[in-house]
């Protein structure tokens, strides 16, 4: 079985880890972690993914062990394969004034993690970045998309322009071979 | 994004939530723009999220303005209890 360490990690670093372990399809994860909201999302994203968890106490934090397989996220069989991603290109939701844009993707980013089906990857370009970046009024949100599994990737050439690249706010940084690739091979993509 | 405990401020139109929030930032009072939660189903669909500790100082500003929301709630355990607004 294989054996995952986050402790000391802080969310939504774990569920993120834990994710990319699982897609990476080893079987059973036994996964250690410290008590509290590492425990309580992990535990939360496994079970919404359709794996069994079974926790235990260890050295202080918990060990959760994750078997079985996960639900399958397509219905129908007409459906391609791939992740769905979202494509954030802009801090503005829609064309118009500038603040009611700026408002109306906040709006947005905070109704999210409302939803039952969340994309599985998120990429912020250009002044998207801007929404990820230390400060954005939406990092609580993206924290709890985060939480819940969906990957955030934000530009790094963009976090450059905008000088931002030291104060990343959520997610990680990545380039335009894996933009590019995650827009290819998307089931779906979503663009904002 | 509401926590137990927490305020939401419901507001009747969208250029007053704009309104009060710029003026509680400018305060440096913090205040966060949400989505109304959909169990309040405000006309505007957004409303103010603040803390007890920032209560008094906000509802001030907002009374001191004119801007006070249409209706206040307060998240206590799984639904919202409503308050009266203040003046």
């Amino acid at each position: 079985m294989k054996e995952l360490d986050v402790r000391g990690l802080s969310c939504p670093a774990p569920v993120v880890s834990v994710k990319r372990a699982l897609e990476a399809g080893e079987g059973e994860l036994r996964v250690i972690l410290d008590n509290g909201a590492p425990r309580e999302n992990v535990r939360r994203f496994a079970q919404g993914r359709g794996y069994s968890v079974q926790e235990e106490p260890f050295e202080g934090g918990f060990a959760l062990t994750l078997a079985g397989e996960p639900k399958p996220k397509l219905q129908g069989s007409g459906q391609a394969a791939g992740p769905l991603v979202m494509l954030v290109g802009s801090d503005r939701l829609g064309d118009g004034p500038e603040e009611l844009g700026r408002l109306l993707m906040r709006n947005f980013l905070m109704t999210l993690p409302e939803l039952g089906e969340l994309p599985d990857r998120m990429l912020f370009v250009n002044t998207g970045v801007l929404l990820t970046a230390a400060g954005s009024e939406v990092l609580e949100a993206l924290e709890a998309l985060g939480n819940r599994g969906v990957e955030l990737l934000s530009c790094g050439v963009c976090l450059d322009f905008f000088q931002k690249k030291e104060s990343l706010g959520a997610g990680g940084v990545t380039n335009m071979f894996t933009i590019a690739e995650s827009l290819v091979g998307a089931r779906s993509v979503v663009r904002l | 994004m509401v926590r137990d405990g927490d305020y939401v401020a419901v507001f009747n139109s969208v250029h007053r939530v704009m309104e009060a929030e710029k003026l509680l930032k400018d305060l440096r009072l913090a205040v966060l723009l949400i989505p109304a939660p959909r169990a309040l189903a405000a006309d505007c669909g957004l409303a103010l999220r603040y803390a007890e500790d920032a209560r008094g100082e906000v509802e001030g500003a907002l009374a001191k303005n004119g801007l006070l929301p249409r209706e206040l709630y307060r998240k206590t355990g799984g639904g919202f209890t409503k308050l009266e607004v203040e003046l």
